[in-house]
């Protein structure tokens, strides 16, 4: 779905003036967003870090929690889908204001910051970034959910995954299929080369890790690999004889299934307010489409 | 002549035209002996193997690069120093006795900025440049779809990435080379430029920018797609002053298939 600007001033009114049913029926027993993230951190499977981005990026913890969507990243579609669904707080692997620390910089005077700025307050949304603890839980609950999405079966090692011999543009078209990916998929290796096993590595990559664990996989299927880091490395491999392959899926492509894995967890952590994923899908397409 | 003097005389170069050579730099040799006496210079936008074997093939043992040669900014090989391609990289630029030195701090420092006017010229951009913007270009009106298009025909790119809605009209566009794809704002209609993380930045902007109804758009070419031409620009950089040694371009290419 994508807002009209006129569907979206009058989904901004109607939000202010009318009022919801969710609210009356909510259970009685109501927890704030505080809460919610106190219960998290308790839960997170790891001491909380000192450093880190995980935390409130926008509104009040002390807000009565009516519902929790979890999304890739906070886009205005997203914050427009959760007023829909009447839940207020959004959790999010990516920053919901344009840059990694989420402080708006040069941009706050800028009319879609500000306009995204006001959209939060006006119908009392909270927004809680949750992706240093979430990506760091061992197992990578990332890593087994871009499986699933694959159907690719077993735990895997490392990250990597047997799967059923095919050829690197066949795995391309199964991956373009599965996570719906529209223009952001990019490949290094030849289209015919053979392939038996997968390493996953979503979100960025780091280079060393890769070097390690491709010794036991074909290809590798990564978020966003820098292209002076890990492209060159698998350009240079081929140049050395290694047949190696690397399929970029995209940063947002390769965490949103980690995100709907982590709406199964909130759902179970939080048994008093609904909690949903928000798909964000790939930004990118392609001209040559 | 060895590498190392051609090195004195880029710095001497820029100190002529007012850049001073700074403390903290990436740009140092990165593989081989500075003292080896030079064949040939290759300028290149990244020194992939490929970019090593092509150099070393048509006699140029010295290669300027201006992106990395072992897989990350600061070019630290300690944690991979037994890694099968490291190794043969290393091996080749011993056997080949080629020299490799970085050049991308201070090239971005030449004004105007030859990384900008190599991308600039390839996306024929170039006669639209604005007279009081620094990076804008300002074109005939056009659709997003339609520009989109018209850069991938003249990059002979095939894996250029763009953001935003199709049918949005443009005319202002903001052009950054490599990792510098210029932050969105009301000021123009699209950025350009090489590659650029997903969150926290111009794809979500775009996104927002969409769903609000001020459409804006990103098109992200590819680093090599990018700066690879800017390195043919450093190239007639060098010429000018390095009239005795022969000096080509060796472009990196397009990596993805």
């Amino acid at each position: 779905m994508r807002l009209t600007r006129r569907s979206f001033v009058q989904a901004a009114a109607g939000s202010l003036l009318v009022s919801r049913p969710g609210f009356a029926q909510s259970p009685a027993k109501t927890m704030t967003a505080g809460q919610v993230a106190e219960r998290i951190r308790a839960n997170a499977g790891m001491a909380w870090r000192d450093k880190t981005l995980d935390g409130f990026k926008a509104g009040s913890p002390e807000t009565p929690v009516t519902g929790v969507v979890t999304a890739v990243m906070a886009t205005q579609r997203v914050l427009a889908r959760a007023v829909e669904l009447e839940r207020n707080l959004i959790v999010t692997q990516e920053p919901v204001f344009y840059n990694a620390n989420d402080e708006p910089g040069n941009r706050a005077s800028d009319a879609i910051y500000l306009a995204k700025k006001a959209y939060i307050e006006q119908h009392g949304l909270v927004v809680f970034r949750f992706a240093d603890h979430w990506n760091a839980r061992q197992p990578d609950p990332r890593v087994a959910a871009l499986a699933r999405a694959l159907s690719w079966e077993g735990p895997g090692t490392n990250g990597v995954f047997t799967i059923r011999e095919t050829t690197l543009s066949s795995l391309a078209a199964h991956l373009r299929d599965r996570l719906q990916i529209r223009g952001g998929l990019r490949t290094v290796g030849a289209p015919a080369m053979r392939v038996r096993s997968a390493l996953l590595i979503p979100g960025t990559t780091d280079v060393p890790a890769v070097m390690a664990r491709l010794k036991d996989a074909d290809v590798v299927v990564a978020g966003e690999p820098r292209e002076w880091e890990v492209v060159p490395y698998l350009l240079d491999g081929r140049e050395a004889g290694a047949n190696k392959a690397l399929l970029a899926v995209g940063r947002l492509v390769s965490e949103e299934p980690g995100m709907k894995a982590c709406a199964d967890w909130l759902k179970a952590l939080l048994p008093e307010v609904p909690v949903d994923a928000v798909p964000v899908g790939d930004p990118y397409w392609s001209p040559l489409a | 002549m060895t590498a190392q003097e051609i090195v004195a005389r880029i710095r001497q170069r820029l100190a002529e035209q007012g850049i001073s050579w700074r403390t903290e730099t990436v740009d140092t040799f990165k593989a081989g002996n500075p003292e080896t006496a030079v064949s040939g210079i290759a300028t290149t936008g990244m020194a992939t193997f490929g970019v090593l074997k092509r150099a070393a093939k048509s006699g140029r043992n010295f290669v300027i690069t201006h992106e990395p040669t072992f897989y990350n900014h600061l070019d630290q090989t300690a944690a991979f120093e037994q890694d099968a391609t490291y190794q043969a990289k290393q091996r080749f630029i011993r056997e080949q006795n080629l020299v490799v030195w970085r050049f991308h701090d201070h090239a971005h420092a030449i004004r105007p900025d030859p990384l900008v006017v190599g991308s600039a010229r390839m996306l024929g951009l170039s006669p639209f440049a604005s007279p009081s913007e620094n990076r804008i270009y300002v074109i005939p009106q056009t659709t997003l779809r339609q520009f989109a298009r018209d850069v991938a025909r003249r990059l002979e790119g095939r894996a250029i990435r763009v953001a935003g809605d199709p049918d949005m009209k443009v005319t202002r566009i903001a052009l950054g080379p490599g990792y510098g794809v210029p932050a969105l704002t009301a000021g123009f209609d699209v950025s350009v430029g090489g590659e650029a993380p997903e969150s926290g930045g111009n794809a979500e902007y775009v996104e927002d920018a969409t769903t609000i109804g001020q459409p804006k758009g990103v098109i992200v070419l590819g680093h090599m797609m990018s700066e690879d031409w800017g390195m043919r620009e450093v190239g007639d950089w060098l010429k000018a002053f390095l009239t005795d040694v022969p000096i080509d371009w060796v472009p990196a290419g397009e990596p993805f298939s």
